[in-house]
């Protein structure tokens, strides 16, 4: 008979204490008001050391299947995806930088952060987050009394004047992801993720299997509406736009179909972009008053979206108004030189890889001349211009 | 940490090879309480303090319990120890609680009391350490144990890591005299303590996490309209398989855990949704708690023994606070109020129907009625408010005004499917242990489980997400 851990090793499955029916054991809950005795745990018997090698066999076949399906689909490891944890780290490190940057996904896609320190002798504290209102980031950063720097605020139009936070709300519990458990295991998960395209929180096994659901229910947002897999995320999440969006076909026009068009459901009523740029006059004077400065930019959007994204928050009523009240400078991309307009943007909404440096590039210049924080390096690389990164493209398709 | 994070997997992968050394016991059990210090501080260091504070406390307590024999004085250290506790308990978990509620009460007779804001952050498992700790002074208190013998076997038993945070909730008597006598798991319990912490994270991290909180999420974290009836009801089904994969695979990976290192610890859940009636059901869901306010609680109070009005206000007492246990929140005492409502009931029915026996069909009924009647008091468990809990109940019965479609098919399917596997699993396994049938299963089977539910893991991934009874 099996092995067990209470203190009669004769008792097994079958032999219990009481006349309980075969296999049943004793609980807590039959021996009401008495001390409870030490529990019996049974060991059913089996060939537990085959039966181990089998499944650890099981486990590295079926590990390489999902590692090689995942570069077959163009995963590729050294992606390390975007945690609550990597955010919340980046941004204890903002405390006493010179320069961090908040928005939503565009200013996170389109900054090149090698291209800005080249630029700048200085590397900024990406803390963006795809799908966040750059308002919400805004105010977090106005809360941090520790940031005294140049906050670099990008955004899109109607993702600041949104009435919600949006995917970062996560930032509001913060605390949850500063644990020492969480930061190792970010550490931790980051080293297998330098190692294994497969581990990838857009590919996961649930995640995929609602995928398989093409809207067989009408009249809801399914899975196949959600935003699938669009970014790469490199150390300090340097994050760029999956090489699959640029390249599938089929992805991108997912990409596409995800944005529908950046038509919210909802009206921006005066009042809403109104309340909008009081909360960013307050988070800005605060800033300010601990001897910070604020910036704003706003990254290019492709025709299809930016017809949709000025109808609901025209350029005047928003970007305009905001940078009035708030006293700001800002570098809007219409008034990019012209080398750095028209770049290519695969799913309309962000620049594909190669010409996030030319952005950068243009934006960080402008920048330079508004305001004092930034200086350019005596070094600095010549300006980049569109046809740097169609060059790239083609560098790198070849 | 918590069992489903790498940390975990790279922590007990060095407790697992230090337990193996060849050391004294004395210092392996050294080891095993650094090491589960450690695991409680990970989350946040300083809470560790409360723990010694909550250790210290009831081992004098207990002590001096033993060393006088005046009622009064056993008495006074008895007390000493329910203060020192639940004034712990109390404010982490239920100050701000009671502040909230003051100034609510004070604003509805015309007081407008505003106090300074101060933000408790509750420390995670107060409610479980909390009421493993006081079992020991209780136990001591009523005779029904002897204190423990050393200080750091007693230390051992609060501090365990396997059963620190979300329970199972052990007694002294359950655990204590297992630091007695020097533990190493052989190779059979290693192995198939690797096998219980496969089966606790797959259904933690594959169904509850992965299929099932996706699904409850959708209806019950709607941000605008109220859902459809079959949304309504899939998705507190979802709810219903979701707290049972997250609390038993916690459990089903702490008695692995345990086991792995050589130490038994007592069954938590004895397969819930194949419950015939509601006492029934609390004899086989979260046992640990149920049996706790049993003896602690409901007995002290009166139990049966001084006739039917003061069960019935023993009953409900319990289970309100019972319901109060999970969460400060008036939802969770509704849900303690439904329970303790719907074993009043069943009292009063057996009392009328003494001496009548079910036959198979009817018995087959009332478990199906005792799964729907349980489903809805998870409404009031997994609802944030009494809003969304009402907007939901309407739902279910029908009474939608303009209801929505909220759930996608497949994932629909798939919650759908999982309950039904849950459900029919309890049922055919319901007079028996896990043991048992993995016994009895041809070896081949119990191989290709095992590495389905270990390659699911993988593919899962997982966010590390904490389990869902950590923050009670």
């Amino acid at each position: 008979m099996p092995s067990s851990t209470s203190s009669s090793e004769e008792r097994g499955v079958l032999h219990h204490e009481g006349a309980l029916p075969a296999g049943l054991r004793l609980t807590a809950s039959d021996r009401p008001g008495e001390a409870q005795p030490v529990p019996t745990r049974d060991i059913p018997k089996q060939p537990w050391g085959k039966l181990a090698f089998a499944v650890a066999v099981t486990l590295l076949i079926g590990t390489s299947l999902l590692e090689w399906n995942a570069r077959r689909i163009g995963l590729r490891a050294g992606d390390l995806d975007n945690s609550e944890t990597d955010w919340a780290n980046e941004r204890a490190l903002s405390a006493g930088a010179p320069v961090a940057i908040v928005g939503d996904s565009r200013i996170l896609f389109d900054t090149d952060l090698n291209r800005f320190e080249q630029l700048t002798g200085v590397r900024p504290i990406q803390l963006a987050i795809h799908g966040t209102s750059a308002l919400t980031l805004l105010q977090d950063v106005a809360a941090n009394p520790d940031f005294k720097g140049l906050l670099i605020v990008g955004l899109s139009d109607t993702m600041f004047f949104q009435p919600f936070d949006g995917y970062g709300g996560y930032i509001h519990k913060r605390a949850q992801y500063e644990s020492p458990a969480k930061r190792a295991s970010a550490q931790i998960d980051h080293f297998l993720q330098r190692r294994l395209a497969y581990l990838d929180s857009n590919h996961r096994l649930s995640v995929v299997a609602a995928r398989l659901d093409p809207n067989y229910r009408r009249g809801l947002d399914g899975p196949y509406d959600d935003v699938w897999k669009v970014q790469e995320v490199g150390e300090r999440r340097e994050t760029h736009m999956w090489s699959q969006v640029e390249t599938n076909p089929l992805v991108q026009a997912h990409a596409r179909y995800a944005w529908k068009g950046f038509k919210e459901d909802y009206p921006f009523t005066p009042q809403m972009i109104a309340g909008g740029i009081a909360k960013a006059v307050k988070a800005v004077a605060t800033i300010r008053a601990r001897g910070g400065e604020v910036v704003f930019v706003r990254p290019p959007s492709d025709v299809h979206l930016r017809v949709n994204e000025e109808a609901q928050v025209p350029k005047v009523k928003g970007w305009d108004a905001l940078l009035r009240a708030t006293g700001a400078v800002g570098v809007h991309n219409d008034d990019l030189p012209p080398q750095a307009q028209n770049l290519t943007m695969p799913e309309w909404s962000h620049l594909n890889r190669a010409c996030a440096p030319v952005f950068t590039d243009a934006y960080v210049r402008a920048l330079a001349r508004l305001t004092p924080r930034i200086t350019l390096v005596a070094n600095a690389p010549a300006p980049l211009g569109r046809v740097d990164c169609i060059a790239a493209q083609i560098a790198s398709k070849s | 940490m918590i069992f489903n994070s790498l940390t975990f997997v790279v922590f007990f992968a060095i407790v697992l090879g230090v337990w193996q050394l060849p050391l004294a016991w004395r210092s392996r059990k050294l080891f095993l309480l650094v090491a589960s210090y450690i695991f409680y501080a990970a989350w946040n260091p300083p809470f560790v303090i409360l723990l010694w504070i909550s250790t210290v406390v009831d081992w004098w307590a207990a002590q001096a319990m033993v060393k006088s024999e005046r009622p009064l004085t056993r008495r006074a250290w008895m007390l000493a120890s329910l203060v020192a506790n639940l004034g712990m308990l109390g404010f982490f978990k239920y100050g701000q609680f009671l502040l909230d509620n003051f100034i609510l009460l004070a604003g509805s007779i015309g007081i407008h009391y505003q106090p300074a804001q101060f933000a408790i952050v509750l420390p995670v498992g107060i409610s479980f350490y909390t009421f493993a700790t006081l079992s020991y002074t209780l136990d001591v208190y009523l005779r029904r144990a002897k204190p423990a013998k050393s200080f750091l076997d007693y230390a051992l038993f609060v501090t365990f890591f396997p059963h620190l945070v979300a329970g199972p909730i052990m007694r002294p008597t359950e655990l204590v005299p297992q630091f007695e006598q020097p533990k190493r798991a052989n190779k059979s319990m290693l192995l198939f303590g690797l096998a219980l912490i496969t089966l606790g994270l797959f259904q933690k991290v594959v169904l509850a996490d992965g299929f099932l909180g996706p699904v409850a999420e959708k209806v019950y974290d709607a941000h605008k309209g109220v859902p459809m009836a079959l949304d309504a009801w899939v998705a507190t089904f979802a709810f219903a398989g979701q707290i049972f994969c997250d609390f038993a695979g916690y459990s089903t990976t702490a008695i692995g855990v345990a086991l792995c290192l050589g130490f038994a610890m007592p069954d938590n859940f004895r397969f819930p949704y194949a419950a015939v009636g509601f006492s029934d059901f609390w004899r086989r869901w979260h046992i640990t708690l149920s049996s706790w306010l049993r003896d602690y609680l409901y007995i002290p109070l009166g139990g049966n023994r001084h006739g039917e009005g003061r069960t019935y206000m023993a009953l409900m007492g319990t289970m309100l606070l019972g319901g109060l246990w999970h969460g400060a929140n008036w939802t969770f005492v509704a849900w303690g109020g439904l329970h303790g409502t719907y074993l009043a009931v069943e009292r009063l029915i057996k009392a009328r129907f003494a001496g009548f026996v079910p036959g198979p069909a009817l018995v087959a009924g009332i478990g199906a009625l005792t799964f729907l009647l349980i489903n809805v008091t998870w409404v009031f468990f997994r609802a944030k408010d009494f809003t969304v809990a009402s907007n939901i109940l309407r739902s279910m019965g029908g009474m939608a005004v303009k209801p929505i479609a909220m759930i996608a098919a497949l994932p629909m399917i798939y919650a759908m499917v999982i309950v039904a596997g849950i459900v029919t699993t309890h049922w055919v396994m319901r007079d028996k242990t896990l043991e048992l049938v993995v016994e009895r299963t041809p070896a081949w089977i119990v191989g290709v489980v095992w590495s389905v539910m270990a390659l699911a893991i993988v593919a899962e991934q997982g966010t590390g997400s904490a389990f869902i009874y950590f923050q009670f």
